[in-house]
């Protein structure tokens, strides 16, 4: 006990360590956000939409805009983070109707590639928009401050974050399981040509979940954008991570993005805690293992 | 007749340079760099149907190899380039073995995540790699330092390293590539092991990209994380695609037509050459698949066949 104490100082800190959870929590929450529309997206057309941390960016960004345009006002902030995300479905939208949707019956690799050009595209063109200097975003005023909890201050912000993130889960899980639509989503993961042959409007069907999946996406980045730094580089941070999330849950499931959310979430908070500078590489390795051991991921299914 | 085209193309290359104004000559010192690089990747894209997303690590770890053994082993500067490739094979073998596990979208995807890797480990351990700030002076020794001399460094190396590559295209060990690439079930049946095969080509491309980044080390002077940063990874794909994928020679073509319009474009608009970048290679898988190269070969194809 002496060694580990030693090795881990904070591992008697008990509220530390609560803290520390929840922290991680919402880490996961904004994880879950974006990964669980990348894995939607993938699930239905099969595409992995490498632009999903752009779309994610682009949301931050609007948050900005839309921080500075609309009026000092209490609910300005609540309205700010309404309307951000659907800018970046428009996106989305605009995304798969006029390019996405020529290349659905084109090799896997083409479509990779395609969607890593947009990266560069939207990357550019938000560092023509918004300049190339880091922005930031006021939090509401009711939420400014911290909190303590044990005796640890805990910013009330990321309170906000943990209490949406079960609405958010709840949400999806009933959009999924519960509607007629999540049915159809769920049938186009399974067998896209059978839901096409029983007079399915597949094609609709796509875009709305790319718009979807974006909107999600655009959810994260307007969430996230109080709590970071909103710069030009989020765009490749998040792709990665998602990644990570994406793949250790299984592409295409959405109790796996759930579960491998959590999971990352900890991770990276109590991996700043044990190893600062190689975090990321600890992230990357546990990938590498779980690649190798189920290449489907904890959730996932095999590829057929 | 073959031969006296290669020949006339030699000769020309090399009464070239000095008739060249001398920025035209560091721009072609840089197209040879470029060419080997996208190459190298080519052997997995176009050949192997392998692609990956992570290239840049590869250039990255042999300009890095490069770099510290001449700057803080204070090695001479052939043994440093020299071992540039070895380094970068390494990597590719350490990383590849797990990547080649995996098909389509999840190999492109594990590939930049170690590329990920490499960049945050270049950034964050400055005590080797200088972090940020990058290594500096990393210049040839006096009697390379003249860019025509450099230029002509960089031709002969590269060209040694295009004549072997072009021979593991043409090996049977090429054409088990192909096999792979086209139904790997069926190779697997005909008695390919296809991860060996898959493993070996990700060394091979490592191994030239390798060389590609020392090669750039010196041309450069200096070395920095961008190097390993998915920009770079970026720009042997878009060589290649925009060369055409499917013969061996189009990614040196791409790499001609690529960097005569970066020289042009970015130094004129630099913000927008990245816009320009992902504009050409979202039209290019959009409209021509088959890249420049690959529309004028089918519109020769179509020439001789109507004759």
């Amino acid at each position: 006990m002496d060694f580990v104490t030693s090795l881990f100082p904070w591992i008697t800190n008990g509220p530390l360590i609560v803290v520390q959870v929840m922290s991680g929590l919402s880490v996961a929450m904004f994880l879950f956000l974006v990964s669980v529309g990348m894995s939607l997206i993938f699930g239905v057309t099969r595409i992995v939409n490498l632009a999903h941390g752009s779309f994610y960016m682009v949301g931050a960004y609007l948050m900005v805009t839309l921080a500075e345009m609309l009026p000092d006002h209490p609910l300005a902030f609540w309205l700010a983070l309404l309307v951000a995300p659907l800018g970046v479905g428009l996106l989305g939208g605009v995304i798969e109707v006029t390019l996405l949707r020529r290349i659905y019956h084109r090799e896997p690799l083409l479509q990779l590639i395609l969607t890593f050009g947009l990266i560069l595209v939207i990357g550019t063109l938000v560092l023509l928009v918004w300049g190339p200097d880091n922005k930031s975003v006021a939090r509401p005023e009711a939420l400014a401050g911290s909190v303590k909890i044990l005796g640890q201050p805990f910013p009330s912000y990321y309170l906000l974050v943990l209490a949406l993130a079960p609405i958010v889960a709840v949400g999806l899980w009933v959009i999924f399981y519960r509607t007629r639509w999540g049915m159809l989503i769920r049938a186009a993961t399974v067998d896209r040509e059978m839901l096409g042959a029983l007079g399915v409007d597949v094609a609709t069907l796509y875009t709305q979940v790319f718009v979807f999946g974006s909107l999600l996406a655009g959810f994260g980045g307007a969430l996230s954008a109080p709590t970071v730094a909103v710069a030009l580089g989020m765009d490749g941070d998040v792709l990665t991570t998602a990644f990570v999330v994406v793949v250790i849950g299984g592409l295409g499931s959405f109790a796996g993005s759930f579960v491998s959310a959590l999971l990352v979430g900890e991770l990276q908070s109590f991996g700043i805690l044990v190893f600062p500078a190689v975090s990321i590489v600890l992230l990357f390795a546990i990938m590498a293992v779980v690649l190798i051991v189920r290449p489907w991921g904890l959730l996932g299914h095999p590829e057929e | 007749m073959r031969v006296a085209r290669w020949l006339v193309a030699i000769a020309i290359l090399l009464i070239l340079p000095p008739l060249l104004p001398s920025f035209l000559v560091v721009v072609m010192t840089e197209i040879a760099i470029v060419a080997l690089f996208a190459t190298a990747f080519n052997l997995l894209m176009g050949f192997g149907g392998m692609v990956s997303f992570g290239h840049a690590a590869y250039f990255a770890l042999g300009a890095y190899a490069a770099a510290i053994l001449v700057k803080q082993a204070a090695w001479p500067m052939l043994l440093g380039l020299a071992a540039a490739p070895f380094a970068a094979a390494a990597g590719a073998l350490f990383f590849g073995f797990f990547i080649v596990r995996l098909t389509h979208t999840y190999f492109a995807m594990l590939s930049l995540a170690f590329a990920q890797i490499v960049f945050t480990v270049v950034f964050k351990w400055k005590a080797l790699t200088g972090g940020d700030d990058g290594l500096l002076n990393v210049w040839p020794p006096a009697w390379l330092k003249s860019p025509l001399a450099y230029c002509y460094f960089t031709l002969v190396v590269v060209g040694l390293a295009m004549l072997a590559l072009h021979a593991i295209v043409d090996s049977p060990f090429g054409y088990a590539l192909r096999a792979i690439r086209e139904n790997p079930r069926r190779a697997r049946f005909i008695g390919v092991n296809v991860r060996r095969h898959q493993l070996q080509a990700f060394v091979l491309s490592g191994f030239f990209s390798g060389l590609a980044g020392g090669l750039f080390a010196f041309f450069n002077g200096s070395v920095f994380p961008d190097f390993a940063y998915l920009n770079k990874s970026f720009e042997p794909l878009v060589v290649a695609l925009l060369g055409g994928v499917q013969s061996f020679f189009g990614p040196l073509a791409g790499a001609v037509g690529f960097k005569i319009l970066e020289t042009y474009i970015a130094r004129q608009w630099p913000i927008y050459w990245p816009l320009f970048l992902g504009a050409a290679v979202v039209f290019v898988v959009v409209a021509l698949p088959q890249g420049f190269v690959g529309l004028l070969q089918r519109r020769a194809w179509r020439t001789r066949t109507a004759r």
